[in-house]
């Protein structure tokens, strides 16, 4: 059985959340603060952590036991989970080392299937790709079922939200996808402005590997596109 | 009623207040009319003292009086007159005896008259022209205060000369008031001009007692030149030293002004800028450490703007803040909703599920807008700023609403030429986003005028609507933060008034500006965002 770490300083919503990851069949172990998670991690690691960046006092605490979790394993899954949703927050957030981050509007529905995501990403991981999980678009090369991607054969590190909305885009090259259509496949509830600042985290992303890479086109007013 | 004011500098003013010290050179004449006074009466004195002195020699001696005038040595002394005539000849003296005393007693500067009741001159000693005596040569800087502030004072003062012409030198003994006082036997003193008026002359006539009676007279003459020349210095000497302070304060004063007016100045600048054209502070002022009325204009100022930006960053993160406190609480409403919502239920208790979920997605959807304005704001520190042609992006822009607002007829007018501007296509597009979503709302069905119009140096995007015309009173206050001109009652989307707020953040995020018209005819709203093109940022 998967064992959750939940870190939360809300008694009502960490318990609301425990009773429905339990639901969904996880092994659910809760924690109020900081020193309490990382007295525990260090007898046992979790299989995956929710993460609250704001623990009580500790305003940061979220992001300071992230580093000494990513630490101590470099492979558990880490989500955040956050009332903040600036950009600031996220970005700090991803480059500590954090596999993906929500707000707290996410729904119970959407965080049980992204926590299934990010266990099925690290699972197979290890295993063979199988050719018919590929989508191949040019030179990037998408693993549905490892939730990768690769550009001209080199990784391209992407959060879950950010694989889902390259898939959603190259899915059908050409097509113009809006910001809800995108909202709706990387099953996230953010405004506009946000499906902008992943649109933009995601091209700078290629563009570290690749500096000439222009494949995700803005259509003004409607949304964005994926170019061959 | 506005008084009129007079704009003075404090420059200006300090020498206004210099002109009190234009006293100084008044005093200064008093001064030297005084001492003036008080030098002709000593030169009076002097010359009394000298008549007398030889009075004195030449009193109760009638033998020196006795002899008539001679009548051979009387013509012999007007033919040397005639024959001098327009020449300084000196008349010769009559008595030899008493020239002899007069030599004895006669000053280098005065002239000394003996002369006997008739008028014939007895003798006569001294002359009233002085040689000048030998200066050392001026040095340079002697010459050229002579030739400049030396020649306003010739202007002024009454300048001394040797070159009068002495009447009495050529034309014999003086017989004025004096004289005839001295007849009288009274020593009497007095002053005349030269006929030609370019000197005076001080004379004292003392008489010459035999016994009792007066039997001639003694004159002392001398000019005032001595006095005038006196006179002149002092006055040319306090002049200088006047002029000098005057000049001297007047350069300290303005110096100081100066000093004064470009600290006020400097404050005045950072003041300014401190504040950009919405009221947000935008920098702190750097308080001055002086520890004078400006230092302490400067410090009172600076603390004031720090409590201004303080309350209005309270203000503009208040939204922010308030949103992220609810999102805990409605984190724990949605979760605990959910978790009831896959328990069984009986089909009633749907229903109230239903609608509290409905409270809860329009309680998101409001939060989530509170932070937009905040958010845009905070992001637009690190917007990459690009070159792009605004026509496509608008046109794009209409495109897509004509898909989102099938309801909507929406015009699109745009020049041929490409319209370059620098800025964010995004935050451009959010922009027109909102104005588009604002004038779809208002225009009920009627058409929409999207318009581009191309200026000199810089373009405006009209978005006008044929909705109602918009409030007096509310055109300016519509582009503030939670200012909202509709009635309510719409139980849709929610309503914060940050759509209009977002769209003038934008366009002073690109140096632009928006403004809301009613249009001439009444027949509804425009919306212009003015933006600077490319070249001319």
């Amino acid at each position: 059985m998967r064992r959750i770490a939940i870190v939360e300083d809300e008694p009502a919503i960490r318990a609301n959340y425990a009773e429905a990851l339990r639901r969904h069949g996880y092994d659910v172990a809760t924690y109020a603060n900081r020193a309490d998670a990382l007295a525990a991690f260090r007898t046992r690691l979790p299989d995956l952590a929710l993460v609250d960046i704001g623990l009580g006092d500790d305003m940061d605490g979220g992001f300071t036991l992230t580093r000494e979790l990513r630490a101590m394993s470099a492979t558990v899954p880490i989500l955040f989970l956050s009332a903040r949703d600036s950009d600031f927050d996220i970005v700090a957030g991803l480059r500590l080392g954090a596999d993906d981050y929500l707000t707290k509007d996410v729904s119970l529905p959407h965080l049980a299937a992204r926590i299934a995501a990010l266990f099925r990403r690290s699972e197979l991981l290890a295993a063979p790709p199988a050719s018919e999980d590929i989508v191949e678009r040019g030179p990037l090369a998408l693993d549905v079922k490892r939730l990768t991607a690769d550009w001209n054969g080199r990784r391209v590190d992407l959060t879950l939200t950010e694989f889902w909305m390259v898939h959603a885009l190259a899915r059908h090259p050409g097509h113009v996808k809006d910001r809800d259509a995108l909202m709706r496949d990387a099953s996230i509830v953010v405004d506009d402005s946000t499906i902008t600042s992943h649109v933009k985290r995601i091209r700078r992303k290629f563009l570290a590997l690749d500096p000439g890479f222009d494949r995700i086109a803005t259509v003004y007013g409607m949304g964005y596109r994926w170019g061959e | 009623m506005k008084t009129p004011r007079i704009a003075l500098s404090i420059r200006a003013q300090l020498l206004l207040v210099l002109t009190v010290f234009l006293a100084l050179p008044w005093l200064g004449v008093e001064y030297v009319r005084e001492l003036e006074r008080v030098l002709r009466d000593a030169q009076e004195r002097t010359l009394a003292g000298t008549a007398q002195a030889v009075a004195t020699a030449l009193h109760d001696r009638p033998r020196l009086f006795a002899n008539p005038p001679d009548p051979i040595a009387s013509f012999a002394r007007e033919r040397a007159a005639d024959a001098g005539k327009g020449s300084p000849t000196l008349p010769p003296s009559a008595s030899p005896e008493i020239a002899q005393i007069v030599e004895g007693l006669s000053r280098t500067t005065a002239r000394i008259w003996v002369i006997d009741r008739d008028g014939t001159v007895l003798a006569r000693a001294g002359t009233l022209k002085t040689v000048p005596p030998q200066v050392p040569p001026d040095s340079l800087w002697q010459r050229i205060g002579r030739a400049t502030i030396g020649r306003l004072y010739a202007l002024v003062l009454e300048q001394p000369t040797e070159d009068f012409s002495d009447d009495a030198a050529t034309q014999g003994a003086p017989r004025g008031r004096d004289v005839e006082g001295a007849l009288a036997g009274i020593l009497t003193t007095e002053r005349r001009a030269t006929s030609d008026g370019k000197a005076t002359i001080v004379s004292a006539a003392h008489p010459i007692w035999v016994g009792d009676q007066v039997r001639g007279v003694v004159i002392a003459e001398e000019t005032a030149n001595a006095v005038l020349a006196e006179r002149n210095r002092a006055f040319e000497r306090l002049f200088n030293i006047v002029l000098a302070v005057l000049l001297i304060g007047s350069l300290a004063l303005t110096g100081y002004a100066t000093w004064l007016s470009s600290r006020i100045r400097r404050l005045r600048d950072d003041a300014e800028r401190a504040i950009d054209e919405q009221g947000r502070v935008r920098e702190p002022l750097a308080s001055s450490d002086a520890g004078d009325e400006i230092g302490d204009l400067s410090r009172s100022f600076s603390s004031v703007l720090a409590r201004l930006s303080d309350y209005a960053s309270y203000q503009e993160k208040m939204a922010s803040r308030l949103s992220h406190e609810l999102r805990t609480p409605v984190a724990v409403v949605r979760s605990s909703l959910e978790n009831l919502a896959a328990s069984p239920l009986p089909d009633d208790a749907r229903i109230y599920m239903t609608r509290a979920q409905e409270g809860l997605a329009r309680l998101t959807q409001i939060l989530t807008r509170m932070t937009e304005a905040a958010r845009l704001e905070q992001s637009l520190s690190d917007v990459e700023l690009e070159h792009f042609d605004l026509v496509p992006l608008v046109a794009g822009c209409v495109a897509g609403y004509r898909l989102a607002y099938p309801q909507a007829e929406l015009r699109f007018a745009a020049p041929a030429a490409a319209v370059d501007i620098r800025g964010a296509p995004d935050l451009i597009a959010q922009m027109l986003d909102k104005l588009a979503a604002n004038a779809v709302e208002f225009a009920a069905g009627a058409p929409i005028d999207i318009r581009l119009d191309r200026g000199a140096d810089h373009v405006q995007l009209v978005v006008a609507n044929a909705g109602p015309p918009l409030p007096e009173g509310m055109r300016d206050r519509l582009f503030e933060s939670m200012v909202s001109v509709r009635t309510g009652g719409d139980a849709g989307a929610p309503h914060l008034g940050l759509g209009l707020y977002i769209v003038r953040v934008i366009a002073q995020f690109h140096g632009g500006n928006v403004r809301a018209d009613n249009r001439a005819d009444g027949g509804g709203v425009a919306f212009t965002v003015t933006l600077p093109l490319a070249a001319a940022r």
